[in-house]
């Protein structure tokens, strides 16, 4: 028995789909003009999602300097929202200097590398090949800067302590410097002008994915000892990386950090942080927290045009079921249920609705990573929108659809049959 | 029959259609009132921004030439850099062109910094303090609440004077008269003179009642002894703004004896730039905003036509006795377009009143009036959506054969 209403409810389904592909099929233009209606409204929703992917993508890559379970700490936010007037707060606190670097860097018993760094200067080098365009930074740093920022040597060495303690004219380049300022061989041992004063090169990094247009691949690497005599500690706040042993003592790792700083920059117990800790997730995270008001009114905007998709189905099936009032008629006299008219409405309205939404999904993706191609970054496909886009169509096909397949199941079948 | 008579009966048909299927005319409005609704507050949104930003950018004043060592905005990196090496400005040089302008009213060298300012044991963080001459009066065009600003004599002689914001007076003195008082402005004593008219802040973002102005020999002895200033210039006439701009612009070379072939090494600054700026940015965000609100709009626009595409099917009948019994093409056209129309005013209409308490709830964030251009502009496009979309089936109605029309069941 159980076995027979299976059966029953497959050959119902079945049939309710040919019926609807039928019906769609009987008034193209009808149909079309609906289809149109919500592959509208489904393109307006996948397009804005997609290319609010893509910008999130791009976001994220600029903001990603960090090395895994790494953390960065220093006087200033990395990301400030708050006008001008916010500024204040962070002037007055402490600078942090080369002692508290090295205090970190003695007593973070579970950290694997500490890291000192400081943006010192942009400007213009110069080698016996080649002049660089203005506008190259100079970074300081410590050994310990190179595995928290993730960067690895592709030819020479790193800075060693020695190059930090006696501040050694040495500098480490990235890549793409690299290649522009030394055309021809290796770079190491040459020397690089910066400032007027020259440097011995000891070591190029190994490119990272460029695919942000290479501003991540033009900086020259020195002792922050160096850069500190040369360009001067006075009013100079320092930054401190430090990546934890994994991802299990990486809180522990923090704590400690804090601890360690607190004490060493005399902050009474209670009080707030005198400083900003954060990390790539951190960051990531913060930055989608002040723009979450935008993404949810945009997302809201972007979906109002299938809301009036919607009504538009809905009005299109009251149509259709007055038009086949005598059909519904003749079914229900011949033994159709209720509930078989209510499936075969319902399944229309659907059917009408996914085929619209797939199309949409397609151009809608398509669209939207047209920013990608503009922004120059990998384009993103939001399977999750898709799948939520996707059902948002049947949710919006079944409610709309409710009504007018409630109405012709509920018709009277003598009534029906002598409707003309 | 005349054309008046016709479009009289076209609304007389196309009410009575109207209201034969009122669930279907709702349901069809209701389409076209999402549509107005959303795009009606993207342009009240769009023009509150427009607004806030003119209120807070026309303080700069249309006719004043900024005239300083960089300009407001670089195109990239490079040509800021380079702007850094340029010689500083000095206020010798801004005295010269006082002497030398013929088509400017003022001229008035400004330094400015951010000092601390106490007042007995109050105290107000880092206010903006402007050092200038008493022509800043002029350029900025500033009005005192309070008081006076300071004289020709007090800023010449670089008196201990000062006229400050409303904001520094309510924090230093609560709702007590400042004048007279004697406040430290960087730990030195100055007399208050007048306090500036109240001003808002620029786009709530920073309050520009939060500033003191002294006289720029003070500025240099207690704030910073070499100062990067920047000149502002009032042009005479706004109508000779340009040659204004030229004769800064040659007098500013002569004085800093540059040779003909060199490029200028300072930027004349405008308040112009500003609204270009923004211009650009306000521009992506309305093409983004009126994009998708745009699209639901269409949306609205395809179910009408839906819906009278079904219209003229159901009538078919009714035409072909229209036509047999002498109707024009035209006529049966106009009627058909009467009715898409009907319904998207109807919407429109609807739509507004909607709209109308919303903008309301939006001011409480911008200064956003629904003005009757957004009103009159928002008629008129669904007015324009009902003729476009009703056209293609009053099209076939028109050209329907009365013989196989009559003949339909």
């Amino acid at each position: 028995m159980k076995q027979k209403h299976e059966i029953t409810l497959l050959t119902e389904a079945r049939e309710s789909l040919f019926m609807a592909l039928n019906a769609v099929a009987a008034h193209k233009l009808r149909s079309a003009l609906t289809l149109l209606g919500v592959l509208i409204g489904v393109f307006s929703i996948i397009v804005v999602m997609t290319s609010m992917r893509v910008l999130k993508t791009n976001v994220e890559t600029e903001m990603s300097q960090l090395g895994a379970n790494t953390f960065k700490v220093q006087k200033w936010p990395e990301l400030q929202f708050e006008g001008p007037m916010g500024w204040e707060k962070y002037r007055r606190r402490l600078n942090f200097t080369l002692a508290h670097g090295k205090l970190v860097i003695e007593k973070a018993t579970l950290a694997t590398s500490v890291g000192i760094e400081e943006d010192f200067w942009g400007g213009q080098m110069e080698t016996r090949f080649e002049k660089s365009a203005p506008g190259v930074r100079i970074l300081g740093e410590t050994p310990g800067s190179f595995p928290a920022k993730n960067w690895t040597i592709a030819d020479g060495r790193a800075l060693t302590d020695n190059d930090v303690d006696n501040a050694r004219d040495v500098c480490v380049l990235a890549d793409g410097l690299a290649r522009t300022l030394f055309p021809f061989g290796s770079p190491v041992g040459d020397k690089l002008k910066m400032d007027g004063i020259n440097y011995q090169v000891i070591g190029v990094l190994t490119a990272k994915g460029a695919t942000m247009g290479g501003s991540q691949d033009n900086f020259v690497i020195i002792p922050i000892s160096t850069g500190l005599n040369r360009f001067g500690s006075w009013k100079r706040s320092l930054s401190i990386l430090v990546q934890a042993r994994d991802k299990a003592s990486y809180e522990d790792c923090v704590e400690q950090v804090r601890g360690i700083l607190r004490v060493a920059r005399k902050v009474p117990p209670g009080a707030e942080d005198d400083f900003e800790l954060f990390s790539n997730d951190s960051l990531i995270a913060q930055f989608e927290k002040f723009t979450r008001a935008v993404r949810i009114g945009v997302a809201v905007i972007s979906s109002i045009a299938l809301l009036a998709a919607g009504i538009g189905i809905m009005n299109i099936m009251l149509v259709s079921v007055t038009e086949r009032t005598r059909e519904i008629g003749i079914r229900r006299a011949i033994g159709a249920k209720k509930r078989n008219i209510m499936t075969q409405f319902l399944v229309e309205a659907v059917v009408l609705c996914e085929v619209g939404g797939i199309i949409g999904v397609v151009l809608g993706i398509l669209g939207g990573n047209a920013i990608a191609f503009y922004f120059k970054v990998p384009p993103a496909i939001p399977f999750d929108w898709i799948a939520l886009g996707l059902a948002l169509c049947s949710l919006v096909g079944i409610i709309f659809g409710t009504y007018p397949a409630y109405k012709a199941a509920n018709l009277d079948p003598i009534e029906s049959l002598r409707y003309e | 029959m005349n054309f008046i008579t016709e479009i009289r009966e076209g609304f007389g048909i196309s009410w009575a259609a109207i209201r034969a299927n009122k669930l279907r005319s709702i349901l069809t409005t209701l389409g076209i009132v999402i549509g107005i609704v959303t795009v009606t507050l993207m342009g009240t949104a769009i023009e509150g921004l427009n607004q806030s930003f003119m209120s807070s950018i026309s303080s700069l004043g249309a006719d004043v030439f900024f005239v300083s060592r960089d300009a407001w905005f670089n195109n990239n990196e490079g040509e800021w850099r380079k702007t850094q090496r340029r010689r500083p400005l000095k206020i010798a040089e801004a005295n010269k062109l006082i002497g030398q302008l013929e088509l400017s009213s003022a001229v008035a060298p400004v330094a400015q910094s951010g000092a601390r300012v106490e007042f007995e044991r109050r105290n107000s963080g880092r206010v903006q303090v402007l050092g200038t001459t008493e022509q800043y009066a002029i350029t900025s065009g500033i009005g005192i609440s309070e008081g006076h600003f300071f004289s020709a004599e007090e800023a010449a002689g670089g008196r201990p004077v000062c006229i400050i914001g409303m904001q520094v007076s309510s924090n230093l003195f609560g709702g007590g008269s400042a004048l007279g008082q004697r406040i430290k402005i960087s730990s030195k004593t100055f007399e208050v003179v007048g306090v500036l008219e109240k001003q808002g802040s620029f786009m709530g973002i920073f309050s520009m009642d939060n500033q003191a102005v002294i006289p720029i020999e003070q500025f240099i002895t207690t704030i910073w002894n070499n100062p990067d200033i920047a000149i502002h210039v009032k042009a005479r006439q706004l109508t000779e703004l340009e040659d204004s701009r030229e004769e800064l612009r040659h007098t500013m070379r002569k004085i800093r004896r540059l040779q003909p072939s060199d490029a200028d090494d300072f930027a004349i600054n405008q308040q112009e730039q500003f609204v270009q700026m923004f211009n650009r940015v306000a521009g992506t965000i309305a093409a983004v905003g009126f994009f998708i609100t745009g699209l639901s709009l269409f949306v609205g626009g395809i179910g009408i036509m839906n819906i009278m595409f079904v219209s003229v099917a159901e009538r078919t009948r009714e035409i072909g006795i229209r036509k047999a019994i002498g109707a024009k093409r035209r006529t049966i056209l106009l009627q058909f377009l009467t009715e898409a129309g009907c319904i998207c005013l109807l919407g429109g209409l609807i739509a507004l009143a909607i709209a109308w308490p919303l903008t309301l709830v939006m001011q409480k964030f911008l200064p956003a009036t629904m003005s009757l251009t957004v009103a009159s502009v928002a008629l008129l496009v669904s007015l324009v959506i009902g003729v476009v979309s009703g056209f293609l089936p009053a099209w076939r109605a028109a050209r329907m054969n009365p013989v196989d029309a009559l003949r339909s069941e």
